[in-house]
């Protein structure tokens, strides 16, 4: 199978819902962070939810993976109010990559990635073939096998992201999701990291990862979230979302947008600050 | 800071209204006690009216010119010295959590008088200096540990490596009495920290070394708070930083090295007085260590009138009392969101 | 192609003859690296793993704790040569040796060894809940909260209840005050434990407040175990503490492998479906009950809590939370620290919470110094 141009329109016919929420609202006390949310979001494809720094993206990722406890309104997950799931099941079903995940000192990959495994164990079955095949296919999935037994911290940023997100395979989740997968990293380190994403989502994983750049959500999502104080303001590919006017409004910029010929993915170029004030900006 | 703008009470108002209230603590203080004589009994001695049986108004004077007078002069100059000191280890520290007691300060001045007793050295004579130079020690341990990398700036892992310091030191004193029973008897009412029992003589011991800190105190007040706004800026003024930082140091060794010599160590005073008179005063170092004066005894005083009250009739120690008003304060301190750094 | 459904795949066999393949498979499922594979009778899944390395970490904790308990048996102010000390234990040989071992040395022994565990591993829940390795008990106050209670009634201010539940009552109060006024562990780092300190100071004062408040010889029995001493303990506490840490044990066993998640984040525990507060619930409260229940037979010794789980640590495996390892290096500790307290000055005795604050604090302090300090387990 060739693969597609990531900006594809979604095939309509294969779209299907994996997770979605119900007029979800998620706060902090009584602060809405997260109003009145009806989302659903496709199976098999890279979701990508964009904003400006506090509209509230990473609460609804923490609300999709039950983190948050949402203040009205639900997550549904295959049919199911997450709420009602038990905690393992949830997490057979789904994997949340924090951000900048930490680990304790001096644990090596393959350990790490072991702890994928918790959900499908117990304290009487910490070890069976099923376990040590998954660990050694989450490796070569995140093409890790050579640092298996190098710590943590002895890897570069990319590497260590790349294992974090083998560990979250490990788990064999039909749905991951990444909060801000590649936030500290630099450009190579970044590409590593979302051309994995590609690759999960090739081989029929969903993916739901919020992210800061809108150029890279362009152009490895398939399917883009965009959110603007607590609410979404626009959703579909981003081909067809991304405007000059939405940049506008989320991010208070003026911009000309291209196509990236080699790809096919929205380009923004000539960036300026809108003059004129905007009203409700973010906060 | 923040409050650069506002119009603030004027100084010389509030050290008056605060004074007054001192001078009404004080009083205060020679009434009440945890014997027989009571506030109407003191009142009278010192009114001079001489009522009743002849013996009991005797009595009366004696308690109040032998005990209750030294005790409250003790309490001002513990108070003060107290006080000021640390404001001035906050200020060196930049650390609104620097206190002499938490951070070791008085606890090496503590320990370093255990072990000259033990050594063989007489109570009378040697106490005074040999408890500034345990506390210089002390003071030079927070500033070393300030100044490492990592800790200088976050002003809350210093107060736990005092901490720590302190129950060190505590406990090698301990271990010193245990062992020592000489040294146990001659420092065992002095270890925990009172006002009680102390002698105008003792006093007069320490007064040259709170004169000396005094005026250096005067002295290096305009450098300081300019080291307020930064090393550089401070630099950039014509100041010598190290040179005012060590003689900040010496002074915070020498006023807590007498004060413990003569009451033993008291914790949490250097950080309740301080942290009152900025609220007031603003975050001049100048102005800060102007209430410090008056609100120092006034803590102290006040807080000796109670130990004398609460368990008549025998009394709590001194630093039971500062600890119970201190340990609430160091625990609002750290919780507000950001520690201001000084 | 399809990476979640491709293990799946592998069960789709036809059954018979993969239940067999497997079931052959798994006799001999290769271990992860540095660990050995227990199976269990159960089914083929069924295995228990050991970590080479905590496996021969606690061998060697263990070694020494019997070193260290027949040292304690042997010396004091009688010496009784190992083998008549152990001779002894059994009941046989010299009456006198019998006596000194059986009734004097043993409970002090059993007293400092159950108490060091206790504190060790109540040491470990503790840091690794909080995330912050100078989060123990005696740090953030809960020692002096129990100790506080502990004094109260034995200095029988009207309260005729006997120390342990007391200090079990106190170490609640205090835990719930410190964790109340710094809004949870384990959010705000260091603060949360200054405000630990705080609500350690105010029942250090309170406790000293209760005893001057009594007659002086009163207090002065009660003085020795406020520092932490094993020479106040009572055999009923001990008792009670005996089966309070095997509960523990057993619980903490089973906590375990949430623990090790624990120490990443709560959004990664949670996500590999751990119920973070639930777990977090039963470790602070394993903790603060063991806690408790070793000050009321030695009052506090804290610093075991911080030594022991750190020793434990730098011997065994990254990869769990050594909470058996703790407790073994926490009784080794206290049982040295009790006998160096009985010899050193010998006839006079240090209490055992001076020898270790004396040994502990410098540690403390390069814990708390040290250039780059990772304070997270």
């Amino acid at each position: 199978m060739t693969r597609p141009s990531y900006a594809d329109p979604v095939d309509s016919h294969s779209q299907e819902t994996v997770i979605a929420t119900r007029g979800l609202e998620l706060a902090y006390g009584h602060m809405a962070v997260v109003r009145r949310l009806d989302l659903a979001l496709p199976r098999g494809r890279v979701t990508a939810i964009v904003g400006p720094n506090g509209c509230g993206k990473s609460t609804l990722l923490a609300g999709l993976a039950r983190f948050h406890k949402p203040h009205a309104g639900a997550v549904v997950l295959d049919g199911r109010d997450i709420q009602q799931l038990p905690s393992r099941e949830l997490a057979r079903r789904l994997a949340l990559l924090p951000q900048e995940a930490q680990a304790p000192e001096g644990l090596t990959v393959a350990e790490l990635i072991r702890f994928g495994r918790q959900p499908h164990q117990g304290w009487l079955r910490q070890w069976s073939a099923e376990d040590r095949k998954v660990v050694d296919e989450a490796l070569a999935a995140a093409d890790l096998q050579s640092l298996a037994n190098r710590p943590l911290e002895a890897m570069s940023g990319g590497q260590r992201q790349r294992a974090w997100i083998a560990m979250a395979i490990a788990q064999q989740t039909p749905l991951l999701l990444l909060d801000e997968p590649t936030s500290a990293l630099d450009l190579g380190h970044q590409l590593e990291v979302f051309e994995l994403i590609r690759d999960l989502a090739a081989r029929g994983k969903t993916i739901v990862m919020v992210v800061h750049d809108l150029v890279s959500a362009c152009r490895y999502a398939d399917h883009l979230v965009a959110m603007h104080a607590g609410d979404v303001v626009a959703e579909g590919p981003p081909a067809e979302v991304v405007t000059a006017a939405l940049v506008r409004r989320l991010y208070g910029i003026d911009c000309t947008l291209m196509t990236d010929p080699a790809t096919g993915s929205p380009l923004l170029t000539n960036m300026r600050r809108t003059t004129e004030p905007l009203t409700g900006s973010a906060t | 800071m923040c409050q650069a703008g506002e119009a603030r009470r004027p100084l010389p108002l509030m050290f008056v209204w605060l004074s007054a209230c001192l001078a009404a603590v004080c009083f205060l203080s020679l009434l009440f006690g945890a014997g027989e004589i009571g506030p109407g009994a003191s009142l009278s001695s010192l009114l001079g009216m001489r009522e009743g049986a002849a013996q009991h108004a005797e009595e009366a004077a004696f308690v109040i010119h032998e005990l209750r007078l030294p005790r409250t002069m003790l309490g001002l100059v513990v108070g003060m010295a107290l006080g000021v000191a640390g404001a001035l280890l906050q200020a060196v520290a930049r650390n609104p959590l620097a206190e002499p007691g938490l951070l070791g300060v008085s606890a090496g001045s503590a320990f370093a008088v255990a072990i000259a007793l033990m050594l063989g050295a007489s109570a009378a004579t040697l106490r005074v200096s040999v408890a500034q130079l345990g506390a210089l020690g002390g003071c030079l341990c927070v500033l070393a540990a300030a100044r490492m990398r990592g800790v200088g700036n976050d002003p809350v892992r210093l107060v736990l490596a005092g901490a720590v310091l302190s129950g060190l030191l505590g406990a090698l004193t301990s271990m010193i009495l245990l062992v020592d029973q000489r040294t146990a008897d001659e420092i065992r009412f002095w270890i925990v920290g009172s006002l009680a029992g102390r002698h105008l003589e003792d006093l007069q011991a320490i007064l040259p070394s709170l004169a000396l800190a005094g005026v250096i105190t005067l002295l290096i007040g305009r450098p300081l708070a300019a080291l307020a706004l930064g090393e550089r800026v401070a630099v950039g003024l014509g100041h010598h930083p190290r040179l005012v930082r060590l003689l900040a140091i010496g002074v915070v060794a020498l006023l807590v090295g007498a004060t413990t010599a003569v009451a033993g160590p008291i914790a949490f005073v250097g950080l309740v007085v301080p942290f009152a008179a900025r609220a007031l005063a603003g975050p001049d170092i100048r102005r800060t260590l102007w209430l410090c004066l008056p609100l120092g005894p006034l803590v102290v005083i006040g807080a000796d009138i109670v130990s004398r009250l609460v368990v008549q009739p025998s009394e709590l120690p001194l630093g039971v009392l500062t600890a119970l008003i201190g340990a609430p304060v160091l625990i609002l301190v750290v919780r507000s969101q950001r520690l201001p750094t000084l | 192609m399809d990476l979640s459904s491709s293990s799946v795949m592998s069960h789709d066999a036809p059954q018979t003859d993969g239940a067999m393949q497997a079931s052959r498979d798994e006799a001999q499922v290769a271990p992860p690296t540095g660990s050995w594979r227990l199976p269990l009778p159960f089914s083929a899944a069924h295995a228990v793993l050991l970590d080479k390395r905590s496996v021969s970490a606690n061998l060697l904790l263990g070694g020494l704790l019997a070193v260290v308990a027949l040292l304690s048996l042997c010396l004091g102010s009688a010496l009784i040569s190992p083998l008549a000390a152990i001779r002894a234990l059994l009941g046989q040989g010299d009456a006198m040796a019998v006596f000194v071992v059986q009734e004097l040395r043993l409970a002090r022994l059993m007293a400092g060894l159950l108490t060091g565990a206790a504190f060790a591993l109540a040491g470990c829940l503790m840091q690794t809940l909080a995330r912050n390795r100078l989060a123990t008990p005696g740090i953030i106050g809960i020692d002096n909260g129990a100790t506080a209670f502990a004094v109260a009634s034995v200095v029988g201010l009207g309260i005729s209840l006997a120390p342990p539940p007391m200090s079990l009552a106190g170490a609640a109060v205090a835990t719930a005050i410190t964790f109340g006024l710094a809004g949870g562990a384990g959010t705000r780092g260091y603060r949360f434990i200054v405000a630990g300190i705080g609500v350690g100071a105010v029942f250090g004062a309170l406790t000293q407040l209760l005893l001057a408040r009594v007659a002086i010889d009163v207090a002065n029995s009660a003085y020795p175990w406020t520092v932490g001493s094993l020479n106040a303990r009572s055999g009923d506490a001990v008792l009670i503490l005996g089966v309070g840490l095997a509960v523990g044990v057993v619980i903490a066993q089973l906590l375990a492998r949430s623990m090790a998640v624990l120490r990443f984040s709560d959004a990664v525990a949670q996500g590999l479906g751990i119920r973070v507060r639930l777990c977090r619930l039963l470790a602070l409260a394993l903790a603060v009950g063991l806690t408790a229940l070793a000050v009321a037979v030695a009052g506090p010794v804290g610093l075991v809590a911080l030594i022991g789980p750190e020793i434990a640590r730098h011997l065994s495996s990254r990869r769990g939370v050594p909470l058996v390892g703790s407790a073994l290096a926490g009784a080794v500790l206290m049982v040295a620290a009790d006998l160096a307290g009985r010899l050193l000055f010998a006839p006079i005795e240090i209490p055992v919470g001076i020898v270790t604050a004396v040994v502990g604090g410098p540690f403390l302090l390069w814990i708390l110094l040290r250039p780059a300090a990772r304070d997270l387990t």
